[in-house]
């Protein structure tokens, strides 16, 4: 198992504890609102102050023991927030490349066009719905090819039919980059047809479970 | 008159540049930081509100007097004095003129949506890209806001000024100065010429500021 989170972090009332490992493959994450699901998130991105131990590939983000906690900065993370949080004043372009060493056309090109939000690259964020923003913001998460990916309910302002084709597009962009993808949703069919595994948050607590359909065969269905 | 007017608007605009660099990393810092001491950087950069301008003035005099460290560093460097020029002025204008700058950029700082400060975190984005790409473009608003308060305070300077340049003709005999000698010597005409100026030049600054403010509560100021 490349991958490890072990931490406990008192954040307001929430008391949060969570220890797993896994490889780079897709987990989605279910629970009760208020449950910690974002929290967790949060505390792995490193927007919350947590103890314990995390690595991911191999690389130690957090280690409680040796007094050691890796910058938000340096953990290379592709994240999407219930607020798209883009910047009014860039266009759709310029919000993707946000943070981006190099600009690479045909990579940008190509997720564009997955993440249909083609039309959009020269339109400023006030000009798009929820759902473009939201697209929007995944392609940006997505564009620097991060070494773990944290999806907060990315899909929830989706039409249904898009939301089918993005799980395709996930799926098949989570296999090319090789990297964890750590989803919080509320949708059963994300869980049903994404997940290799399925978590759930309960009172803060990280349970796990493994899902037992095969999420190709789903997928073909 | 006009030399007058010419100088106070050679000083509104040096002391501008000088503070917009200079209340931007103090802005940063009160708006974002916590540390011990802080309450006393924020006094200090208040002080100049509630300060008497002739005691700024006397206590800038006394800084920047021949006799000083500063004031001996600027004489062997410049061959010139630093009290009773136009460089003497800009200081004192820079310190009185401190808080009209820092504030507005802290509240605009202060204002920006904390997702977007997560979100350049998450992309990685170091201080110094966060500064430009994020923070001045978000607080642009409270940026311009503090260049037009602080050239509008720094044209209607009199005890600072008066204290620290003195009123020498073509050098540091600004507006304001002017205003009161030509009062004093029964120039009624000249008089009344220079304060509707003034009044007109306030006029349009504070027009800026309060446009800058209505558009900065209003998210339609970015499309």
């Amino acid at each position: 198992m490349k991958n490890r989170i072990q931490i406990k972090a008192l954040i307001g009332a929430l008391d949060l504890q969570a220890e797993v490992s896994f490889s780079n493959e897709i987990i989605v994450i279910s629970g009760e609102n208020g449950a910690g699901k974002t929290t967790l998130l949060r505390a792995l991105a490193g927007l919350e102050v947590a103890q314990g131990q995390l690595m991911f590939d191999g690389q130690v983000w957090l280690d409680s023991s040796a007094d050691f906690i890796l910058p938000t900065q340096m953990r290379h993370v592709g994240c999407v927030w219930p607020d798209a949080a883009l910047l009014p004043w860039s266009t759709v372009e310029k919000n993707i490349l946000l943070g981006a060493d190099q600009v690479d056309d045909n990579w940008l090109g190509l997720l564009a066009e997955r993440l249909e939000v083609t039309a959009l690259m020269q339109r400023k964020p006030h000009m798009l719905s929820t759902g473009e923003a939201q697209r929007v913001a995944l392609a940006r998460a997505i564009y620097r090819k991060p070494s773990v990916l944290l999806l907060d309910e990315p899909f929830s302002a989706q039409a249904p039919a898009i939301r089918q084709r993005l799980r395709t597009v996930l799926k098949a962009i989570q296999a090319e980059l090789e990297i964890p993808v750590i989803m919080v949703s509320h949708d059963r069919e994300d869980a049903e047809m994404l997940a290799a595994q399925h978590w759930r948050m309960r009172e803060g607590r990280l349970l796990t479970q493994a899902v037992e359909i095969s999420v190709d065969r789903k997928l073909q269905a | 008159m006009i030399e007058s007017l010419f100088i106070s608007l050679q000083l509104a605009l040096v002391t501008t540049v000088i503070l917009l660099f200079l209340a931007l990393p103090l802005a940063y810092v009160l708006a974002f930081k916590t540390f011990k001491g802080r309450t006393v950087l924020e006094v200090i950069v208040a002080l100049p509100l509630v300060l008497p301008p002739t005691v700024l003035g006397y206590f800038v005099l006394l800084m920047i007097a021949p006799n000083t460290g500063l004031g001996r560093v600027w004489q062997s460097v410049f061959d010139s004095s630093l009290a009773f020029s136009f460089s003497g002025m800009v200081i004192a204008s820079v310190l009185y003129s401190l808080p009209f700058a820092v504030q507005p950029m802290q509240q605009s700082l202060r204002a920006i949506p904390d997702s977007w400060l997560e979100m350049a975190r998450t992309q990685s984005l170091s201080l110094k890209q966060t500064l430009i790409q994020v923070m001045l473009p978000a607080a642009r608003g409270g940026v311009l806001v503090a260049a037009a308060l602080s050239f509008a305070h720094t044209m209607g300077e009199f005890g600072a000024v008066l204290m620290v340049g003195g009123s020498i003709p073509g050098e540091t005999k600004v507006a304001s100065i002017a205003l009161f000698e030509f009062v004093e010597m029964q120039q009624q005409s000249e008089a009344w010429m220079l304060a509707l100026i003034l009044l007109g030049v306030s006029f349009v600054m504070l027009s800026v500021v309060y446009t800058l403010n209505r558009q900065g509560l209003n998210p339609g100021i970015f499309k």
